[in-house]
This record gives structure tokens, sequence and C-alpha cells, in this order.
């Protein structure tokens, strides 16, 4: 317990002001690196799509796991959730895509709203508990209903309009990948300003101490809640965003397999800085890509060495690794 | 080395190239299949039909080379798997797609095929709906309706008036349920409950009780290949049920080759339905089975979908001999539509209207071969089955 | 009543797999404060143990669970000491990335030794045949594996409620800094326990083998099954575990029987519905 408390007095260290500049050079660095990826990789298009899509997941998670201490195993419950609303819309005549983003958001923000009011009734393992068992309902839920989801076949035709009545959402993938990654750029942007925010202070302070926030007079329960609704819609623009590109929406979008892989890539990039769950999601789908398509009868073990060893070396995460050594040059 | 010596290769190179043939070049055929994950198994199935085919058919369609490229997709994960299509299309430059395992995986490429100029080759997703998604799309192994549909009257011509379904709940489980419901009931027998279990069941006792409960003389069951099927065998037996007569009856999935040594005697005598098992008597298949074990490394690892790809291997041959190499979608997938040929299995056609394969399903029953292993041995031939369609909800 | 009697035993039987296998991670996350989810993992690699001992080399059922539960603790030893041993104390997120690691490297390298296909451990004539109990017939082996169950919880109640090992256990965990002082060895104490835990789902994963079949994919499959479990039934106890493991083989159990199309709903609603009443589980300890 001490030692935990001594490791999240350091996840959060009080950042020092004016250092606003440091988040417009990593903003700077995010578009680099998506101009990057759309010059350097143009026929892998369809795969960047699918990280950008994760990393909304991921980042999502990292609003409630590393900004409020909330551990989840089940947040693709919220990922599919707006998967599933943009892919029944969209099958239904609404095809516009910043609508289908939209409804994404809508639906995602509203099961976080269930799922938070259900997971926030009890602390630690119970909690991780309860979130696998949410995420294991939505996932029966839509297998059950398949009439409207397409069940254990997916959810298939969904025909979405062109971007602008202008781009078309083709097989080169252009069009996904850079509305995608404009929209994980507004995401991004914005979770910065929300979580450097008085109110995102706020659940940083229940995080370390929710006994001494209460204490000065904070409702604990309705700012973490407020915090899982936003959770929810970014996570539900992901799922939106993969039902887009990939015009099919499969009961995986649901799956805790899909939950505990994201939380794996979060905490191997860092919690509670938004930037380690943009590394994380990268470097884990990129080095899945990579090894799976060398030998993929052995990704399996190489993936888990790589865990270990990030757990060796950087137990903080790959971004605590990062501070660690500008810590030793300083 | 020179510039002037590369040129002088390169003259070489061509020369020998120009005798073989006019449009000599590679030809690219991107797998996509499970080689990891759970069902590491079937895709390791699909690589050695590939291989199978090619070591007896060889490399080379009319001087062109043919490369194959395979691509790992774990689990059913139709954003994954649109992911490496486009891939596969777009970096590779594949002229055909192969494989597949689950169906939203191939829903999830079939939009693609018009844009692409490629055809897909579907090895196993076995939904009906599938075909229809594009008419680019032709399939070599099977739907669980058309596996399914010729128990029924088996069950009711061994006199089983009264049958109880058990099935697992997905929808090939559910395509199952409706296809021996329809053949049952259209034979006169009554399907008394029809019973959906989660696809997560490990433990299948309380089924076996309302089996019991249910006065069924017969059971029908379908789930999918792996380790909950031996559990249920167990549960079969242990509870008596077997002991006490009661027939079963179950597509080929349950008693895939694979699962047999660990099914073993539990299995003995249940009757299955399906397109191909491995002792299949036919000078074909002993060939086949030959290549495919040397390719697979080990005779107890195959099982049906190796056969899938090896079909679809043939086919995808065809359409590039059809169009010499020359990358038209819509001409390959003509040339193959009526094709018939004797595969491992027995003979198979490709239907022109649903591109789908016609082929005979057979009764098999777990027995010991001749060299003490068990086995499906084929009982009885349902010859020239298509596939029935999609079975109404 | 026949009908009832014929669940409650499935149900028993069922319950007792569960038991034997999570016990030992409700020990190690109660005591150690590890999150081992790698804990399906050693269960698994005792099932190819046996399988090993008993199909491929013919040796007895006993001597195929005893080799598989001192192989399993064998195998152990350097990951509890290499790997283990850095993440005592650690936060939780950084112990499920190490374990899950860890279980990724088990399945990885298990599928490559021994394949991806099915291993069965083959049992004894006098466990393999179903049994007349009056009401219906019942395969011997889950009569067995209830037997075993029971052995396993009377056992580990006297261990730590009345050996000076389980006090010197009680007393590492309640305050291991001050144990350490007063003379207690704690590493000892954290790596004797640690190899009971492992023993223990070694025990499960072999006996538990008719239920839950060995496969490489074993570690991943049943791993929300064993946390559920363990987290229903209170971190650390062993009447909670009990309590939680019969109680969700019950709900399990009945619910497949009376509607089997909903039973995971059953299952995971109970769940919920417990968790959110025993915020703790049953007979968790306060933290």
């Amino acid at each position: 317990m001490q030692v935990m408390a001594q490791a999240q007095t350091v996840s959060a260290a009080p950042r020092a002001k004016g250092l606003w500049w440091r988040d417009v050079i990593g903003i700077m660095l995010i578009v680099i690196c998506g101009a990057a990826g759309y010059w350097l990789f143009p026929d892998n298009l369809a795969l960047l799509t699918r990280i950008v899509a994760v990393a909304l997941l991921v980042l999502s998670i990292d609003l409630i796991v590393g900004y409020c201490g909330v551990a989840t195993l089940g947040q693709a419950a919220l990922f599919g959730a707006g998967a599933y609303a943009a892919g029944i819309a969209c099958v239904n005549g609404v095809t516009e895509p910043m609508t289908l983003i939209a409804i994404g958001a809508l639906a995602g923000a509203t099961a976080g709203l269930v799922m938070g009011a259900i997971m926030l009734r009890a602390h630690g393992l119970a909690q991780l508990v309860l979130s696998i068992a949410i995420v294991q309902l939505f996932h029966e839920a839509a297998n059950k209903a398949s009439a409207y989801t397409g069940g254990s076949d997916g959810l298939a035709g969904l025909m979405v309009s062109p971007l602008f009545g202008i781009f078309e959402f083709d097989l080169w993938g252009k069009t996904a990948y850079l509305m995608g990654f404009a929209l994980l750029l507004l995401v991004f942007i914005l979770l910065k300003f929300i979580v450097a925010s008085p109110f995102g202070m706020l659940c940083r302070g229940i995080k370390q101490d929710p006994v001494r926030i209460r204490a000065m007079g904070a409702f604990v329960f309705p700012v973490l809640l407020k915090m899982f609704v936003i959770s929810g819609a970014v996570a539900g623009m992901g799922g939106a965003l993969a039902a887009i590109s990939t015009q099919v929406v499969g009961l995986d979008s649901v799956s805790f397999e899909l939950s505990a892989n994201a939380l794996v890539m979060l905490v191997l990039g860092g919690l509670g800085t938004l930037y380690g769950a943009l590394i994380g999601t990268i470097i884990f789908m990129g080095f899945e890509h990579m090894v799976s398509a060398i030998n993929p009868f052995h990704w399996m073990t190489m993936v888990g060495a790589l865990l270990i060893a990030v757990v060796l070396a950087a137990p903080g995460g790959l971004t605590s690794l990062a501070e660690k050594l500008r810590g030793g040059k300083a | 080395m020179t510039a002037g010596k590369r040129i002088l290769g390169a003259a070489v190179g061509a020369l020998l190239m120009g005798s073989v043939s006019a449009y000599a070049d590679t030809i690219k055929v991107g797998i996509i299949g499970p080689f990891s994950g759970p069902f590491a198994l079937q895709g390791k199935n699909f690589q050695a039909g590939v291989e199978a085919y090619m070591a007896l058919n060889g490399k080379t369609v009319k001087g062109h080379t043919i490369e194959v490229i395979y691509r790992d997709l774990p689990a059913a994960n139709p954003a994954q798997s649109r992911a490496l299509a486009q891939e596969l299309v777009v970096k590779d430059k594949v002229q055909y797609l192969g494989g597949v395992y689950f169906t939203p995986d191939a829903m999830a490429i079939t939009p693609l095929l018009a844009q692409a100029n490629t055809p897909l080759v579907i090895f196993n997703a076995a939904t009906s709906a599938i075909m229809n998604t594009s008419p680019l799309v032709v399939r070599t192994s099977f739907t669980t309706a058309q596996t399914t549909s010729p128990l029924g009257k088996i069950a009711f011509d061994e006199g089983v008036k009264k049958a109880i379904t058990v099935v697992s709940d997905y929808g090939p489980g559910v395509d199952a349920e409706n296809a021996f419901k329809k053949a049952f009931e259209a034979a006169g027998g009554q399907v008394v409950e029809s019973i959906r279990m989660p696809m997560n069941t490990t433990d299948f006792s309380p089924i076996m009780q309302r089996v019991r409960d249910s006065g069924a003389a017969g059971l029908f069951t379908f789930l999918p290949s792996g380790p909950p099927t031996l559990g249920f065998v167990k549960a079969f037996n242990e509870t008596g049920l077997k002991q006490a007569g009661i027939k079963f009856y179950a597509p080929g999935d349950l008693t895939q080759e694979s699962d047999l040594p660990a099914l073993g005697a539990a299995a003995e005598g249940l009757k299955t339905s399906f397109h191909y098992a491995v002792s299949h008597d036919s000078p074909e298949n002993k060939k086949f089975v030959e290549a495919a074990t040397k390719a697979i490394g080990g005779a107890d690892q195959l099982s049906f979908p190796s056969v899938g790809a090896y079909d679809g291997m043939h086919v995808i041959y065809k359409m590039i001999e059809a169009t010499d190499g020359k990358q038209d979608a819509q001409k390959a997938v003509d040339a193959v539509k009526g094709l018939s040929w004797t595969s491992p299995r027995g003979p198979v056609r490709i239907e022109s209207d649903n591109r789908h394969i016609t082929q005979n399903i057979y009764l098999r029953e777990v027995a010991k071969g001749a060299d003490g292993k068990y086995i499906n041995k084929e009982v009885q031939t349902f010859a020239n089955q298509k596939d029935p369609g999609m079975p109404t909800q | 009543m026949q009908t009832i009697l014929s669940i409650a035993i499935d149900a028993l039987a069922f319950g007792m797999v569960l038991f034997i296998i999570c016990i030992g991670l409700s020990l190690t996350m109660g005591l150690m404060r590890v999150v081992n989810l790698a804990h399906g993992a050693f269960a698994m690699i005792a099932g190819y143990i046996a399988s090993y001992a008993a199909r491929d080399l013919g040796l007895g059922y006993a001597v195929a669970i005893f080799l598989a539960i001192i192989g399993t603790i064998i195998i152990s030893i350097p990951l509890e000491r290499f790997l283990y041993r850095r993440i005592y104390g650690s936060p939780e997120l950084t112990q499920v990335l190490m374990t899950i690691g860890i279980t990724f490297c088990v399945i990885g390298i298990t599928n490559y030794f021994f394949g991806p296909t099915l291993k069965t451990i083959p049992l004894p004539q006098a466990l393999s045949q179903p049994i007349d109990v009056g009401f219906r017939t019942i395969a011997a082996h889950r009569l067995f594996v209830i037997a075993c169950g029971a052995v396993v919880a009377g056992g580990l109640w006297y261990l730590i409620e009345r050996t000076s090992f389980g006090i010197k256990l009680r007393a590492t965990v309640d305050n291991a800094a001050m144990s350490d002082a007063l003379g207690v060895r704690t590493q000892v104490v954290y790596a004797i326990s640690f190899a009971i835990a492992i023993g223990l789902a070694a025990l499960g994963g072999v006996v538990g083998a008719e239920f839950l079949p060995i496969e490489p994919y074993y570690a991943l499959r049943y791993m929300v099954t064993f946390l559920v479990v363990v987290s229903v039934g209170g971190a650390g106890s062993i009447p909670g575990a009990v309590i939680a493991c019969l109680l969700l083989g019950f709900i399990d159990t009945t619910g497949r029987y009376l509607m089997p199309e909903f039973g995971n709903f059953f299952f995971y609603a109970a769940v919920i519905l417990i968790v959110c009443l025993f915020p703790r589980g049953f007979l968790g300890r306060a933290q």
C-alpha cells in the first residue's frame, strides 16, 4: 500500500506552469508522426486507421485509469457501444460520416454513464471484476440481439456516404485515415485542456486521496461519473471510426480481449500522460503487425517477452523511461 | 558488380524467361487465416492444403510463377481482416485473395473486391449470406446448412421421431439448428426442444439433464471444433445418455480428425455428417493426404480446412489459367463458374449462380482404423448436395 | 427432487474444480498482494506434464498428479526468483502487465513444443466408470474431484490456522516489516506460500482437466472465471473462496439447466449484484 501511494505521487507530480510550450511541441510531434505515417506507409493506411481507432480507445482508458485511478478491463463495452450504434444507424439510412461519429460518441457516453454508475460502487479488484462482468454482459447482449447486430456473423453492409459529399471511403483508405487522424488530434487537444482544467485536477486529487478530497467538501462520485461519460464519448468515437472505416462491426469490438489488450497498451506506454496512450498503442500494434507478418507462429511469445522486458526495464511504462533518461541527463 | 555485368545478367535472364512464356512473371496469392491463436491448427491446415496442391501440381501456371503470401488473423476481427486484405492488395500487389476462416472477416473483405479487381476464394467461412455480398467471391468449403441437412432424414429413418437440438449460441450454431429442424420436420419428425448454450460453456452435465428430461430419442448438436467438444461428448457418455440409447447426431465439426486422438474411445460410434473425412477412400485423396501430411508435419493434425484450401488453390490455378496472368477479377470468376473436378473429397462442382461448391455429404461413424487410430469411417453418401441456402430464422 | 439433487451434485463438482484452482490465486492475491494473471498458466503446465506422464510414458494417474505438481513447482521457482520477486509491492497494473506477459510466453512456448491440439489425461479404470448413486449415474471422477476439494480446503485451513508456519504467514501478511524485525524470514515465507499456491493450481489443473480441457489457450480462456471467483470470495479467505465457488458453481449450473440461452446473463448479473453488495467479496479482509 505504501509503495503504491508513492508510485501514485510520482505519476501525478505537479506540472510546473509555463510548460505549455511542451504541449505545443508534443502536439506538433503527433502531427508530424501522423503525416509521416501517411507519406511513408501509403499502402498500409487501413492498418494505420485501425491504430487510430484503438488509440482513441486507449486514450479513453487513460482518462479513467491514469487520471482517476479506476481500474477497468471492460472499456471495450464503450467502444463497442459506439461501433454498434454507428453501424446500426448506418444500415438504417444515416450514412453521413460525421453524424455517425457523433452518434458513436453519444452511445459511448451513455454506456459510460451506466458503466460508471455501476463500477464506482466498488474499489480495487472488485471494480476490475465489475468491469469484466459488464463487458461480458454487453458481449452477450450483442450476440443475442442478432436481428440488429448480426450476432457473431458481424453487422455487414455499412454503406457510408462520402465525407463532405466528396471524399469516398475506398480501398486505399486515405479518407478514413485522414478523417480518423484529424479526429484523434482534435480529441487529444480537447483532452489536454480537460485534464489540465480544475475538473481534471480534481480527478487526480481523487486518485491520490479520495478521503482528503471529500474532507475538502467535493463530491467524489459525480466528478468521476463525469469523467466516465467523457471517456465513454472518446471510446465511442473510436468505435464509430472503426465501424466506418471497416464497414463491418464484429463481436470482437465488445470483447474482454480487446479491453485487456488496450489496457496492456496503456500500461506499456505509461499512465496518466495521454502521450503514453498514443506511444503504447503504436508500439504494441506496430510490433504485433511486424512480428506476425514475419513469423505468425511465434508472435505471442515475442509480445509476452516484450511485456516482461518493459516491466523489468521501465515499470512505469515507456514514457517514464523517457522521463528517467531526461532526469539522468539533467 | 559493374553496371555492364548487371545489364548482361538481366539480358540473359530475360532470354531464359522468354523461352518459357511470353508473359512469364510472378503472380501473387494472398492467404488470410488464423496462423496463431486458439485456431492456429486450422490455419496450419490452410497452409498444408495450399502447399500440398503446389507440390502436386507445380508452382507455375502457363509459365507464371505462383507466389503465396500468408497473413495471420488469429481470431474473428473484421477491422484487422480489412487491414490485411488492403495491405495485400495495395502493397503486396496480390492478384488473388484466399483463405478466411470466420464469417465476419469475409464480410469485411468482400466490399473491397470490386475496387481491388481481385477475386476472393473462401477456404472455410461457412455462412450462406457471404456469397450475396460480392459477385467476386467463390467458396470451396461448405455451409453449415449443407453439411447438416442430410442428418434430418438419417435420424428419422433410424426411428427417431422426437429429437432435441443443442447448439452453441452463435451464427453457425443457429444455422445448424434451423437446417436440422427443417430437414427433420420435412421427414416427419418433431423437434421437441431447442437449446442454445453460451459459447464458453465448459460443464455440460446440466444440458444433458435437460436432454434426458425432454424425452427425446435423438440428440442433434452443433459445437465449433475445439476444446468444448471433448467436454460435451464426455458428458453425454457419463450422464448415462449413451447407455439409455439416445441417438447422437452432429455435423462433422464435432469430430474433426485433429480432435479424435483426444476424444478417443469416448467418441466411438458417434455419427456425424460432413463433406470430407481424411480417411476417404480414393486415389485423389491418398495423394492429397500424403502431400498434406508432409506439409503439416504430422498425420494427426490434418483435418477439413486443408481440403478447402487444396480445392481453393485448384480454383485459383484455373483462374490464372483463364486470365493468363492478367488481372481481371470478373473474367477469372466467370471462368470457374460451372467448373467441376474430382477433389480429394469426391466429385465437386462450382455452381454458376451462387459460386458455392456442390459436393457429396457423407455420413460417417467414429471407428478404429486399420492402424488402431480413430477415424471418421464413411458409411453412407448423399451425392451432389447443393447449399440449401439461408435457413429462415 | 431427483432433478434438483442431480443438478446439485453437478454444481458441487464444478464448484470444487474452481475452488482447487482458484484458492492458490486467492492466496497470492490476498496474502502476497500479487495479481497473478498467469495462475491459470501454471495449471495448464501441470496438465501438460500429467498428460505426458500418463499418456506418453504410461505412468499411473496418481504418479502423474505427483509429477505434475512437483514439475510445475520446479518450473515456477526460477520465475518466482527472477520475475515475481521484482513485482511484489508494485502497482497492480504493473503486475497485470508482467503476468500477462508471462501468460503469453507460456502459451507461445507450449504451443511450440506440444502443438495446438487438445491433450487428455487418461483416467484409471476406477475413476472413468459411471457410478450409480441411486437417482442417477455420475462419473466416479466427479466424486473424486469433490473429495479432493474437501481435502484441500481442510488441509489449508489446518496449515494456516493451526501450524507455526501459518502463524508466520499471517504475521507477514499483517505487517511484513514488523514480522521481519521479529525474526520471521519473510522472503522464505513468501517463497513457500508461492510454491503452495502453484502446487494447488497444478493439482486443480490435472484433476479438473475433465471440465477444463488442456490446450495452449487454457491460460487465457479461463483467466476471467478465476479472477471473478477470487474477487467474489474475497482475496485471501479460504471459507470465502469455498462459498464463492459453490455459489457461482450453483448459479452457473442451474442457470444453464433452467435457461441455457441466458446462462451467461445469469452468471455475470449475479457477479455484478454480489460485488455491489459485498465490495470486498464475501469474506475479504478490510484493507
